[in-house]
């Protein structure tokens, strides 16, 4: 391969999976590599794929804006640039500082901690339903079950509601991929549908408090400021969209990885005492989201690269989480690998929110699939989401020896 | 060697703590504490990994 034929644009290059060995050449040879992108969408982009410039980037909003262009590759017409701007992803310090105070009172170790058990009992009852039946798909029946779940109780959403919000936020991360509607028309509608259905329900919450995160939102403050109307909208809209596909692909793509390395599988069920470096190693061979953007808000350079205000540079987290430079070894799955500062929940400025939620899903997950499905294997070909997003699997069948329900 | 923590950024997320226990304490109120804002200068190293690695970049260290 040559740089000739990087292509990172074109979502055909990622159907067959993280196209490391592009990555790896650029990272050897254009750490800051030029990638066109078709016309259509937009302006082409500087490629960022070294572990140490993308934590500089993270950590330097002024220069590297989440606001400016929004965090997507595609260029946006002003009205829907306008309209991305309201969720705080998109969003610069002192604006983005102001609302990341007001949410992070819902994420503290605490409030985390808090629902350890209901993730626990949850996660028990998924494995219920499927362990009696000796097959099932991964991704389906067990990986997408637990972040919808735990989201749900998060922002207060009624179990009977879970399944819309479900679909739509599929129909928002899918548009790449044909089967999940590949318009930007389906994913503009699926996004009017949660914005209305978030409405509801913080309507609901504002005349009916409960201890949900919504009813902390609806009523908490910064500098006097409550969350608005539109705020409170765009963050459940990003709560569905960040808190679920991400963790459900992590642990498809954890079991994944798992399986293809029979020898780290083993070693982690002799030995359970490995489940948090397991995670960890989890995140940083998966690295569920595979890139965000920046904009450039003043000249500047960055290895000798001239940047001018105004372009776009693009961080890929996979490749910054194989850096030869920061792990060795890196193209190796190790479940005991330490130390592993990998970079998949991103740093700085918007680093995620979501974190130590995601850690507590992952690890509960695999905690009873250890234990309950210690023969689990394929049963069939995976099949892989077509998106340059995000590292997505839409099928995984397995099978296992089938067992009993153990909840009452 | 004098820490500082910007309590507006820390988000009590215990990474300094995992890499420098014996300055950065993450109590069960959900609050970081500094058990010594002059730490001895062999704890330097520790420190500053923990500036580095602070995902908020609330750490700072002023000499
Ligand atoms: C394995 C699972 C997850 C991964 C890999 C992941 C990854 C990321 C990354 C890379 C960012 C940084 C974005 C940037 O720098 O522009 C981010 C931000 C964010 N994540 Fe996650 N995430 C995961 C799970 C979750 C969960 C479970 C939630 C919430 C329930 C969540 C909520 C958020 C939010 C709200 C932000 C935006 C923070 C801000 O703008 O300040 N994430 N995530
Ligand atoms: S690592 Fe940073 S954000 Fe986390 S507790 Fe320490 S100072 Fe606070």
């Amino acid at each position: 391969m040559q740089l000739s034929d990087v292509d990172l644009y074109n979502a055909e290059n990622w159907v067959e999976g993280v196209p490391h060995e592009a990555f790896r050449l650029l990272r050897e040879q254009a750490p800051v590599f030029w990638q066109e992108v078709p016309e259509a969408d937009g302006k082409g982009f500087y490629a960022i794929t070294k572990y140490e410039d993308l934590v500089a980037i993270s950590k330097d909003p002024s220069t590297y804006s989440s606001w400016r262009g929004s965090t997507m590759i595609r260029d946006l017409p002003k009205e829907d640039l306008e309209n991305t701007r309201t969720i705080m992803l998109n969003m610069d310090p002192p604006q983005h500082s102001k609302y990341r105070k007001l949410v992070s009172q819902g994420f503290t170790p605490r409030m985390t901690a808090a629902l350890e058990p209901k993730i626990r009992k949850t996660t028990a009852e998924i494995l219920d339903r499927v362990t009696p039946l000796g097959q099932c798909d991964f991704v389906r029946d067990i990986a997408a079950e637990l972040p919808l779940i735990v989201i749900a109780e998060l922002v207060g959403v009624p179990l009977e509601d879970r399944h819309k919000v479900f679909e739509w936020s599929n129909k928002l991360i899918g548009f790449d991929d044909p089967e999940f509607g590949n318009t930007e028309e389906v994913g503009k509608l699926a996004a009017a549908e949660i914005w209305m259905y978030a409405n509801q329900l913080a309507e609901q919450r504002r005349k009916d408090p409960r201890d949900d995160l919504v009813s902390v939102l609806m009523m908490g403050e910064v500098d006097g400021e409550k969350l608005s109307e539109v705020d409170f909208d765009s963050f459940f809209l990003l709560l569905a969209v960040a808190g679920n596909e991400t963790t459900r692909n992590l642990i498809s793509g954890g079991m994944r990885a798992l399986l293809e390395h029979p020898a780290e599988w083993k070693r982690l069920k002799d030995d359970p005492s490995l489940l948090n470096p397991a995670v960890e190693e989890m995140l940083r061979w998966v690295s569920p989201v595979n890139h965000f953007r920046r904009t450039v808000t003043r000249d500047t350079e960055l290895r000798g690269q001239k940047l001018r205000e105004g372009d776009k540079v693009v961080i890929w987290y996979p490749s910054a989480n194989r850096d030869e430079d920061v792990f060795p070894n890196p193209m190796h799955f190790d479940v005991g690998r330490t130390p592993n500062n990998h970079v998949a929940f991103g740093i700085g400025e918007h680093f995620c929110l979501g974190a130590n939620l995601a850690r507590l899903e992952i690890r509960a997950i695999f905690d009873e699939v250890i234990r309950r499905m210690p023969d689990l294997e394929f049963a069939g070909p995976v099949r892989r989401l077509r998106s340059n997003f995000i590292n997505g699997i839409k099928e995984m069948p397995v099978r296992f020896t089938p067992s009993p329900a153990v909840a009452a | 060697m004098k820490i500082i923590v910007d309590y507006d950024r820390c988000e009590a997320n215990a990474i300094c703590m995992k890499v420098c226990p014996e300055v950065f304490e993450v109590r069960d109120d959900d609050n970081l504490y500094l058990s010594t804002e002059t730490p001895d200068e062999s704890l330097r190293a520790k420190v500053m990994e923990a500036v580095r690695r602070c995902p908020r970049q609330a750490i700072s260290v002023k000499d």
